[in-house]
């Protein structure tokens, strides 16, 4: 292709400079803000482990189980790759394959934070059976390591886990109009953009907080 | 258009090759690599995992390619300043703390 011509496809626009719909292009821009928000999350809990003089606990040293978080990732993928295909579908106009798709990942991501609500409870109750006087949350101080430790993992997980729980209501609300037969393609897309961040921030998490 | 015979195809291969990097990156953890080569490993298959979800589940691949830049970079540039800024302040705070 002519160099002007690449130009033109990849950087003109006119009116629509993305090439993608008001509506796309606004959920594009508030994906990236909120983006901002775990990268300064993310940040801060970086700053905080490199300045902490206590040693930070390594992924065995904490109360996780690994294999635990791994299943927690493995489903949030698979909801992922669902809610990618109800995209698919709803693309080529089939409703009753969008709407079990739109269900399945609702089923996914209600799994996971199943597995989410597990993990804060366990968390709870062995830094409370380990301080054996603590009440509520180990967050302020916690057998494992240093306080910023508990509170890097609340914030992290807290933040990431309300995403979800927005997720969920965004799928269900998107379920209940497919059925209805209201929902153009364009809207499934959009909370598929959302579910998909939702992933993606997790992968950070699980890296960042979990596995380095 | 190949894309809308098999429209699923995309979103499962995606998904088999995240698994994939999943378990190689739990691998790394439970073989216990020395952490000069665990850290970088673990980041670069991050990232790779965050561009496999970025562009093939979220079709950044498919759009205009100045969404895709405004995206990739803006949210890269601005939590690497952001990181550079605040990283080598941590080290001081240690310094002050330990003694």
């Amino acid at each position: 292709m002519h160099d002007a011509a690449v130009m033109e496809s990849h950087w003109g626009g006119g009116a629509a400079p993305f090439g993608a719909s008001w509506q796309k292009t606004m959920m594009w821009i508030f994906i990236v803000t909120d983006a901002l928000l775990f990268s300064g999350l993310l940040c801060g809990y970086g700053f905080l482990r490199m300045a902490s003089p206590a040693p930070w606990p390594g992924p065995s040293d904490g109360p996780f189980a690994i294999p635990f978080i791994a299943l927690m990732t493995f489903i949030l993928i698979t909801s992922s790759a669902t809610m990618g295909s109800a995209v698919g579908a709803s693309k080529l106009g089939d409703h009753r394959a969008t709407l079990r798709f739109l269900i399945l990942t609702i089923v996914g991501g209600a799994a996971f934070l199943g597995c989410q609500a597990y993990e804060w409870a366990h968390v709870i109750h062995e830094g409370q059976a380990l301080t054996n006087h603590a009440k509520g949350a180990p967050f302020l101080a916690n057998p494992w390591g240093p306080p910023q430790y508990g509170q890097s993992f609340f914030v992290l997980t807290g933040f990431h886990g309300s995403h979800v729980l927005s997720g969920l209501v965004i799928l269900i609300v998107t379920a209940i109009r497919t059925a209805l037969g209201k929902t153009p393609a364009q809207n499934i897309e959009m909370a598929g953009l959302y579910w998909h961040f939702v992933d993606l921030v997790w992968v950070f998490i699980f890296t960042l907080f979990y596995l380095i | 258009m190949s894309d809308h015979a098999h429209p699923y195809r995309v979103y499962w291969i995606t998904w088999a090759f995240l698994l994939l990097v999943t378990v190689a990156m739990l691998a790394a953890e439970a073989f216990h690599m020395p952490r000069w080569f665990l850290v970088p490993f673990l980041l670069a298959f991050m990232m790779l995992k965050a561009v496999m979800i970025g562009g093939n589940f979220m079709h950044l691949r498919f759009e205009k390619r100045n969404l895709a830049f405004m995206v990739f970079a803006g949210i890269m540039v601005t939590s690497l300043i952001l990181f550079l800024y605040i990283a080598p302040e941590s080290r001081h705070v240690l310094d002050r703390t330990v003694r």
